[in-house]
């Protein structure tokens, strides 16, 4: 059992979202699992923010009524959970960034690999592990979660390998990729939608 | 009576029938490419106002579209018009869009020290072709008026856009057409050609021109469609990129593994520009 955090620790909040548009039980099962719970408290997170969509309210209660605020079985986090937000899930990614005025240290997000998800984490600059639906049709996430770990911006996971994803991300953080890449020599050639749209206009040059 | 109906005359019919298909097809074919590998004239001088048209769709397209937008920083005293489509019911996106004009392009206005500049856009809402949960003995009813609907938004006659009068573009046709993908972008790319090839075909026939003054056909250098594949797909193409390779001016994708592709050989292949999502 570890022990609770040190008074005026860091904080440190890793950010779960499994998007608007389709439920991933699967994913909201295995972070609320004792294994994952202590993988978070190994590595000093302090705070569990999970976005659990339209259809995750019954697991989130089961998890309450099983482990209530305070018990053993949340392992001394601070773990809190909502349905989804309609303003957009800034402010909550906005929480994982570091911010020493705050007493917050950087953390972590984990989502679903919905692209308006992975792009606002990327923004940011914090480790992020994108878990694909295996549940979706038509299933190109895994496509791109697995393109975007091999040019080094975030680490993909198995739902099931979720607790060893994070050690994986935590060694993302000291070599964080800037979001949108700068254009290499090799791509200046490339046209930026500008360029088009203006060959498109057929432009007096 | 009887030799009507002979099975040498049924043959023949069938022949006839079958090389008239083919015909048909290898013309539209062929018109396709001609087409999609044509160039704009190079003739509109920089400070005339564009009217540029966005579809929008379902989250993730309408974010998606909105961070390209931002991140091009669309120039709003160049495209001085904007009308964007959302589907009925697709409130997101009508949001997302007011919030873009209201203020990612009005902030750029304040540095951009011409007041007056920022143009006019509209909102511009077209039924869906079909919805979710609707029987598909009625879809094909409601996207014929899905079609209808995306027709006289390219003709500027639907009733969203009445700022379009009175702004000074002089022409109701959008200049460029944009989207990344939702289903109803695939009907305002279709009804987009569909528009061009009966412009095409009245001008060879020289019939329809100058007869209505008020409503000019629509130069070649409007109704240009840019269809942009979403960053999401890095290996395989939407199916509505798919359906839309053999009809857009130009496609975007914006990972290398889908770099290349097209519809039939002479086909214009898709282009790779890298990320255009910030």
């Amino acid at each position: 059992m570890p022990s609770p955090p040190p008074p005026g620790a860091a904080v440190k909040v890793c950010f779960i979202t499994v998007g608007a548009t389709a439920s991933f039980h699967l994913l909201i099962q295995s972070i609320l699992e004792d294994e994952f719970l202590l993988a978070l408290r190994r590595l000093d997170f302090t705070h569990l923010l999970i976005q659990f969509g339209k259809d995750g309210q019954s697991l989130w209660e089961a998890f309450q009524s099983r482990c209530p605020p305070g018990s053993e079985g949340r392992h001394g986090l601070e773990i809190d959970g909502f349905d989804f937000n309609q303003a957009g899930l800034d402010a909550e990614m906005r929480l994982t960034r570091a911010s020493p005025s705050e007493g917050r240290t950087g953390g972590l997000i984990i989502s679903h690999a919905g692209s308006g998800s992975i792009l606002g984490a990327l923004r940011l600059g914090v480790p992020l592990v994108v878990v694909p639906n295996p549940t979706l049709k038509d299933n190109h996430q895994e496509e791109l979660a697995q393109e975007l770990q091999k040019q080094g911006y975030v680490v993909a996971s198995d739902y099931r390998g979720i607790a060893s994803a994070l050690d994986r991300a935590e060694g993302l953080r000291a070599q964080i990729l800037a979001w949108p890449p700068v254009r290499g020599v090799s791509q200046r050639r490339q046209r930026t939608l500008e360029d088009v749209m203006s060959d498109e206009l057929g432009f007096l040059d | 009576m009887e030799s009507w109906l002979s099975w040498s005359s049924l043959f023949w019919a069938a022949t006839f029938a079958t090389v008239a298909c083919l015909s048909t097809i290898i013309i539209l074919m062929y018109a396709l490419a001609k087409s999609q590998n044509s160039q704009v004239p190079q003739w509109r001088s920089r400070n005339t106002p564009i009217h540029l048209l966005v579809v929008l769709g379902s989250g993730g397209h309408t974010a998606e579209m909105f961070s390209m937008l931002r991140r091009m920083k669309l120039d709003p005293s160049k495209f001085t018009h904007r009308t964007y489509v959302v589907s009925s019911g697709d409130n997101f996106s009508a949001t997302k869009a007011v919030e873009f004009e209201t203020t990612d392009l009005s902030k750029k206005l304040n540095t951009n020290e011409k007041p007056a500049s920022t143009g006019s856009y509209s909102i511009v809402t077209v039924p869906r072709a079909r919805r979710v949960h609707q029987s598909f003995l009625t879809a094909p009813f409601s996207t014929i008026q899905s079609f209808w609907s995306c027709l006289l938004v390219l003709r500027g006659l639907h009733p969203d856009q009445q700022s379009l009068i009175s702004s000074r573009l002089r022409s109701p046709y959008p200049d460029i057409i944009l989207t990344n993908g939702p289903a109803t972008a695939v009907c305002v790319i279709l009804a987009a050609r569909l528009l061009r090839l009966w412009f095409f075909l009245c001008g060879v026939f020289s019939v329809g021109r100058g007869t209505r003054p008020g409503k000019p056909a629509p130069s070649d250098s409007q109704l240009r469609t840019i269809f942009v594949e979403s960053w999401a797909r890095v290996k395989t193409l939407s199916l509505s990129g798919k359906l839309l390779l053999p009809f857009a001016d130009r496609f975007l994708v914006q990972w290398s593994g889908l770099e290349g592709k097209k519809a039939w050989p002479g086909m214009r292949e898709t282009e790779y520009v890298g990320p255009l999502v910030d």
